[in-house]
C-alpha cells in the first residue's frame, strides 16, 4: 500500500484513546466530519486533522472506519456486503446517526 | 446524562458568541476540532433526547434569533453610520461575513438539517440565515444601494473610471439574496437599471441625431453596444445582456431610424451613391438586429435604383439614337452601376447574417 501523505489523512480518536489514521476522502463519507473539515479555514485551528469522539468506543470506531472504506469501494462499483456483528448493530447505528453517515 | 435546555444552550451560546467576535475582528482563540465537535455534539444530544427533552424546536428558533440579534446589535448600526461609497463597501463586507456566519452555525446545528427540518418540512438552516439578512438588512438598504450603482454606471458611461470590483460585489448581492431565485435582482435592480439606460440613451440620441452625420452616428451606436456588452460581462448578471442591448438599440436605432437613413448629406442614398462600403456594412450589421428596419432599408435601396434607372435609360436611348460612342459608355456605366449596387447589397446582406 502506498504511503499516505499527512495532508490526505485525518486522525479519529476513540473514547479509550485509540487513534485511527485514515484517508480524508474516506472520513468525509461522514457528513459531520466533512462539514468540520470544510469550514472556512481562518476560523479553525491549523488543521492537524484530529478529531476525538469521547462517546464512541474503539470497537465501534474501528467498524466505522471499515465502513468508510467499504463505502468508497461500493461507490466505485465493487459490490460486497458489509459485515456487521449483531451485537454491534445498535451502537453502530447510533454512531452512524451521530456522524451523519 | 441528560442535558437541560438552558444548560445546553449556555454551551452553544458561548460558541456562537466566539464566532461573532471573530467576525467583528476581536481577538479570540480559533475553533479547534474539539470545540467544533463539542458544539455539534451538544446540539445532537439535545435533539436526540426523549420528549419532553427533545429540544429541536427550541434550537431551531434560537438559531434564527441568534442571527437576528447579531444583525440588530452589530450589523445594522455599523451600516447606518456609513455614507457614500462606504455604505456599499460595508454592506459587501457584512454580506460576506454573514455567509460565513451562516455556514458555521449551520454546521454546528447540522443535526437539525438532517432530521428535524425535513421531518417538519421547515426551511433549511442556510435559507433561514439568508432570509434574516434579507428581511433586516437588504430591505433597509437596497434602494440606497441601487441609487449608488446606477449613478456609478452613468459615470462610467460618461468616461469616468469607477470601482468595477466593488460594483460587481454589490450587484452579486442582488443575485445571491434571492437564494436561488432571480426575483430580487430583476425587480429591485434590473428594472430600474433598464429604465435609467433608456433615459440616458434617449438623451444622447436626441443630440447626436441633430449633430452627427449618418456614418458618425452609426459609429457611435456600434461603440455604445460594444461598451454595454462589456459592462454586462464585468459586473452585471449575464441574463441582463439581451434586455439591455435591446433597450439601447431601440433608443438609438429604432426611434430615430428614419431620420437617420434619410439624412440629407450623409444618409443611405449618399452612402450608396458614394460607395461607402464600410459605412454601409456597419449600417446593415446594426439594422439587421431590427428586422422591420431592415425592410425599410431595402425599400429605400429599391427607391434609389428606380430613381436612377429612368435617367440612365433615357441617356442610353438618346445616345443610341445619336449613335455615338457614348452609348457604350453610358450603357456600360449603367450596367456597372446596377451590378455593383446589386453585388454590394447582396454582399452586405450575406455578411450581416
Amino acid at each position: 500500500m502506498t504511503e499516505m501523505r499527512k495532508e490526505d489523512t485525518v486522525k479519529l480518536i476513540s473514547a479509550e484513546g485509540f487513534e485511527f489514521v485514515i484517508n480524508k476522502e474516506a472520513a468525509m463519507v461522514s457528513q459531520t466530519i466533512r462539514n468540520m473539515l470544510t469550514s472556512p479555514g481562518s476560523f479553525a485551528e491549523a488543521q492537524h486533522g484530529e478529531v476525538t469522539f469521547p462517546e464512541i468506543s474503539t470497537t465501534i470506531l474501528e467498524k466505522i472506519c471499515q465502513y468508510f472504506h467499504w463505502s468508497l469501494q461500493y461507490a466505485s462499483g465493487k459490490e460486497t456486503e458489509f459485515p456487521i456483528e449483531p451485537e454491534l448493530t445498535l451502537e453502530l447505528m447510533m454512531a452512524a446517526n451521530y456522524l451523519h453517515t | 446524562m441528560e442535558i437541560e435546555l438552558e444548560q445546553g444552550w449556555e454551551i452553544i451560546e458561548r460558541g456562537i458568541t466566539r464566532l461573532k467576535n471573530i467576525l467583528e475582528g476581536l481577538p479570540e482563540p480559533k475553533f479547534s476540532s474539539a470545540n467544533y465537535m463539542e458544539l455539534y455534539t451538544t446540539v445532537y444530544n439535545m435533539c436526540t433526547q426523549k420528549p419532553p427533552h427533545d429540544y429541536s424546536q427550541q434550537l431551531y428558533d434560537r438559531y434564527r434569533e441568534s442571527i437576528g440579534d447579531y444583525i440588530n446589535s452589530m450589523v445594522l448600526p455599523s451600516l447606518r453610520e456609513k455614507h457614500d461609497e462606504f455604505m456599499p463597501m460595508e454592506l459587501v463586507k457584512r454580506w460576506e461575513n454573514h455567509k460565513v456566519l451562516v455556514r458555521w452555525l449551520s454546521h454546528f446545528f447540522h443535526y437539525l438539517d438532517w432530521e428535524f427540518i425535513p421531518r417538519r418540512s421547515l426551511l433549511p438552516l442556510r435559507e433561514v440565515g439568508f432570509i434574516c439578512f434579507r428581511n433586516l438588512v437588504y430591505h433597509a438598504f437596497y434602494r440606497d444601494l441601487r441609487v449608488w450603482v446606477l449613478s456609478l454606471i452613468d459615470q462610467e458611461r460618461e468616461g469616468e473610471e469607477i470601482d468595477r470590483a466593488l460594483l460587481k460585489n454589490v450587484v452579486d448581492i442582488f443575485v445571491e439574496i434571492g437564494t436561488g431565485q432571480m426575483d430580487y435582482y430583476v425587480h429591485d435592480f434590473e428594472a430600474a437599471m433598464l429604465r435609467a439606460t433608456v433615459a440616458y440613451y434617449s438623451g444622447k440620441a436626441s443630440n447626436w441625431i441633430q449633430e452627427d452625420s449618418c456614418p458618425d452616428y452609426l459609429l457611435k451606436v456600434e461603440e455604445c453596444l460594444r461598451s454595454e456588452k462589456d459592462r454586462v460581462s464585468h459586473y452585471l448578471h449575464p441574463s441582463s445582456e439581451p434586455k439591455l442591448l435591446e433597450k439601447v438599440q431601440n433608443e438609438l436605432l429604432s426611434v430615430h431610424g428614419i431620420q437617420l437613413l434619410t439624412k440629407e448629406h450623409s444618409g443611405f442614398h449618399v452612402l450608396l451613391r458614394d460607395d461607402q462600403v464600410d459605412d454601409l456594412s456597419r449600417m446593415f450589421r446594426l439594422f439587421s438586429r431590427l428586422p422591420h428596419r431592415l425592410q425599410l432599408v431595402s425599400n429605400m435601396f429599391w427607391e434609389h435604383v428606380t430613381d436612377e434607372f429612368p435617367g440612365l435609360v433615357q441617356r442610353a436611348q438618346d445616345a443610341a439614337r445619336n449613335n455615338t460612342l457614348q452609348v457604350k459608355d453610358d450603357s456600360v456605366s449603367w450596367y456597372i452601376f446596377l451590378s455593383r449596387s446589386i453585388v454590394t447589397l447582396f454582399g452586405l446582406v450575406s455578411s450581416s447574417v
